[in-house]
């Protein structure tokens, strides 16, 4: 068992983040305080809860880079709805309609999916296009910093405040408590319920399990349901965050978004991803472009190093094969050698 | 016969304008073991979907437990116990043991959720009654392919099988790994589970099967016990005709020296591996699965390339680095793996054909000239008689022995100097063996020098002059044809395996 844990994907990247935020540490100390690290908290959910979002398409054998787009019209259609109505209430109602809207959206990725037996990849392209050419030209083309007066504090909205010398009065924001909610009950759905055994089942092997009995269709239908519901949240979170909703949001990101999921032990062509492991695949994202500031390196290098991480990381399943295969099939060899 | 569990009676079975059953009937009794032997298109997988609902009979009656039924559903099928083993074995390679091994359960069950200390119990179970002792947490893809065979079994179990049937279940085995799922299905027969047992090995057909039924062109010709058959009667039986071995015309091999390989090492492959080959000679590479076999074909054909020794063509040193290397020294290579390694499935006939040498069917504008092209895949297909009605056709569309003369045609249009065939007939046909066997020592006749990896030692007897036998990883022994008997050289191959049973529990920690 221990062994087990030793060998996984996830110890390996927390070490990497140990060994990292040391090395960090040592020549800036500053990101040693309780202050950097709530700030590297609150930088990370959003990104946490859009890898939530695109875990169960990855683990079902798919890649979707469509999730930003949904997470762009929903955020932003909700703002200039509620908006347009003189909303001043809080972010309550922009999480049910936004997450409404998100839902909606999934479902048709997955169901044009599912129709027409299209690959993921496919399908995710075009609406991801046609999602931001919807939000451009039907809703509106500029950020909107009107905020409702429920919303306008959010950014500071801290469970735990501390004052910090450099960065000033900061906290752990409410957000968190999304992403550990969040995170559970994915974990959970993913780990006991049927349809998430399912979903692994469907990345595994196709056949088998429509054999076994597993219903695609259905699942399929679930996973991009979760998809759009978590990608609408994350668009509301992040817009209020930041102040402004914007009709192009998170465009471009997506696949640092992936990036990052792979980067937490998700296998690209499926079967294989944590709850776990995509938390710290994006807290080691989100270090690394820390790392880089504090330590004064330009901040251009941060895309280079993620992608050298990434080869690492996909490079190190493969190696393991390699050396599996080149261990060849010759058996009882060991004595054999010996006795050489 | 005990009580009996399973009666088919005057099953007729046709697709079109082809009969492929044709008033067959069989019973099997509760614990009873029976191997059901055939040609490729006798019947027999017709026969096996017929027996688990898949395939509806034309006429004719299936019963079970005393039920009849003149129609089956599938699900009827698994609830009277008949459970299918198909060659992938139906698993899922990035799920555990013991959820693989449950999962079936809990879909049937209906469950919402997974209780993952009832999914270990639950397999536990499974592999507890078959006595074997596989880890519960490894992922399936880590196992063995026997492993993942007991797996398969353990889960037919649990799904209250009163029949399992086991389609080809040996291919990919070696002879411990043989033995062992051999010795769990005479445990399941003893405690009154029946068992089906297809296979293509004869030698294999008399040692697990109490009662072989022989099916030829979707009839019925043999229904006896295994016992009173002996190889040559099954091969008459199966295929119509004696394979007459005595008037085999062997190529005579001259003198001098083709090839030649001089201490060749691979770790965890091979060592010091040296042997001649002779012009016109037809040399057999023998050894169990795991020998070293494989990947000293694996390394002539620079797939593996060996890390020292020396390899001498035709009096040249040469250097065998890469796949490369090997076809620009016209060393020729037909895999194990017709399927996955030899054939572009999806492409056409004549294509596949044309694949190797597509360099040298260019017009004088450097373009592929198509006609040059058909003219060498009729060429082949009419000189190896692959049976299609028209070379555009692709290559998925033909059978086993003929996807096998294809990956041949490829190679001989190649015209290679030295052609190295692993396990040419794997999965082929009694009938379409004998038709290579003939086309290998023709080759071989013309000049051409041959090694033929293979475990199967009638094929060797049939075909080689010689035959080298490899053992962990080294050439242990040599014999000749004319001074060898086929029982000789199969209790050598299987000899020393023998010491090492419980090893491959051992593998998987």
């Amino acid at each position: 068992m221990f062994k087990r844990i030793l060998k996984s994907n996830e110890f390996l990247i927390l070490i990497i983040i140990i060994a990292l935020s040391l090395v960090v540490g040592s020549i800036n100390p500053n990101f040693f305080t309780i202050a950097s690290l709530f700030d590297l908290i609150r930088a990370s959910n959003v990104y946490i809860i859009l890898a939530f979002a695109l875990l169960p398409v990855v683990i079902l054998g798919g890649v979707d880079i469509s999730f930003v787009a949904i997470a762009a019209v929903s955020s932003y259609g909700t703002h200039m709805f509620l908006i347009g109505r003189g909303y001043e209430g809080g972010l309550l109602l922009y999480f049910i309609i936004g997450c409404t809207i998100g839902a909606l959206a999934g479902l048709l990725n997955g169901l044009i999916i599912t129709k027409f037996k299209l690959e993921v990849f496919d399908v995710s392209l075009a609406t991801q296009t046609m999602w931001y050419g919807f939000t451009l030209f039907f809703i509106g083309a500029t950020s909107n910093f009107d905020m409702p007066e429920g919303v306008v504090g959010y950014y500071s909205a801290f469970i735990a405040k501390v004052t910090d010398e450099n960065l000033g009065v900061t906290g752990l924001h409410v957000s968190t408590i999304y992403v550990i909610v969040i995170g559970i009950f994915l974990w959970w759905f993913l780990k006991y319920t049927m349809i998430g055994r399912g979903i692994y089942a469907i990345g595994g092997n196709r056949d088998v399990a429509e054999r076994t009995g597993f219903r695609i269709n259905k699942i399929t239908m679930i996973v991009f349901l979760i998809m759009g519901l978590l990608s609408g949240f994350a668009g509301v979170v992040q817009s209020a965050l930041s102040r402004n909703f914007n009709p192009t949001l998170f465009i471009g990101q997506n696949l640092d978004v992936l990036a990052s999921v792979i980067l937490g032990g998700a296998a690209i062509k499926g079967g294989k991803g944590t709850v776990i492991g995509t938390v710290l695949g994006v807290i080691l994202t989100q270090i690394i472009r820390r790392a880089l500031v504090l330590t004064q390196i330009p901040a251009e290098w941060q895309k280079f190093v993620v992608g050298v991480i990434l080869i690492v990381f996909t490079a190190i399943p493969a190696i393991r094969e390699l050396r599996r295969k080149k261990l060849g099939r010759t058996t009882n060899l060991v004595e054999a050698t010996e006795e050489a | 016969m005990e009580e009996e569990l399973l009666r088919v009676e005057g099953i007729l079975k046709r697709f079109g304008g082809v009969t492929a059953l044709d008033d067959v009937s069989f019973s099997i009794g509760k614990g009873e073991s029976v191997t059901l032997v055939g040609e490729n298109g006798s019947g027999k997988s017709t026969m096996i979907k017929i027996i688990s609902g898949i395939y509806t009979p034309d006429q004719g009656e299936i019963i079970i437990n005393g039920k009849h039924f003149s129609k089956m559903t599938p699900i009827q099928s698994i609830q009277e116990g008949v459970q299918v083993i198909y060659q992938d074995f139906s698993l899922f390679p990035n799920l555990t043991v013991a959820e693989n091994i449950a999962l079936n359960d809990l879909i049937i069950s209906g469950a919402k959720t997974v209780n993952w200390r009832e999914v270990r119990d639950f397999a536990r179970e499974g592999l507890d009654k078959i006595n074997v002792d596989i880890p519960l947490n490894v992922n399936v893809g880590e196992l063995s392919t026997a492993d993942r065979q007991l797996i398969a079994v353990s889960k037919a179990i649990l799904a209250e099988a009163k029949l399992i049937i086991m389609d080809e279940p040996t291919t990919a085995l070696t002879r411990n790994e043989v033995k062992a799922l051999f010795k769990v299905i005479k445990d399941l027969n003893s405690q009154g589970i029946s068992t089906i047992f297809v296979s293509h090995k004869l030698s294999e057909v008399r040692e697990i099967g109490e009662r072989t039924i022989i099916l030829r062109n979707g009839k019925k010709i043999t229904d006896q016990d295994a016992k009173e058959l002996d190889i040559a009667t099954i091969e008459y039986q199966m295929t119509g005709r004696h394979i007459d071995t005595s008037s085999i015309k062997y190529s005579k091999p001259k003198e001098e020296v083709l090839f030649k390989v001089e201490n060749l090492n691979l770790s965890h492959g091979f060592f010091d591996v040296s042997f001649e080959l002779h012009r016109n000679e037809v040399l057999g590479i023998t050894g169990l699965l795991g020998s070293g076999r494989t990947e000293l074909a694996l390394s002539l054909f620079g797939q593996k390339p060996a890390e020292s020794g020396t390899i001498i063509l035709e009096n040249k040193e040469i250097k065998i680095n890469s796949i490369f290397d090997a076809t620009s020294n016209r060393i020729g290579f037909v895999p194990e793996d017709r399927i996955k390694e030899g054939l572009f499935l999806p492409q056409t006939i004549t294509n596949n054909i044309a694949a190797k040498i597509i360099d040298t069917l260019r017009n004088k504008l450097g373009l592929l000239d198509q006609k040059k092209k058909v003219r060498l895949g009729d060429e082949w297909i009419d000189r190896l008689d692959i049976k299609t009605p028209n070379g555009q056709l692709p290559a998925s569309s033909l059978s086993g022995g003929n996807q096998q003369r294809l990956v041949l045609a490829k190679w001989l249009a190649f015209d290679p100097k030295i052609l190295i065939l692993n396990g040419p007939t794997v999965g082929v046909d009694v009938g379409s063996k004998a038709a290579i066997h003939e086309l290998i020592r023709q080759l071989a006749a013309d000049g051409m020098g041959i090694i033929l990896m293979s475990d199967d030692i009638p094929e060797l007897m049939h075909t080689c002059n010689r035959i080298l036998l490899m053992r962990r990883g080294r050439i242990v022994n040599e014999f000749l044809r004319e001074s060898t008997d086929e029982e000789d050289l199969n209790k050598e191959l299987i000899a020393d395996d023998d010491n090492g049973t419980s090893k491959r529990q051992v593998e998987h920690v």
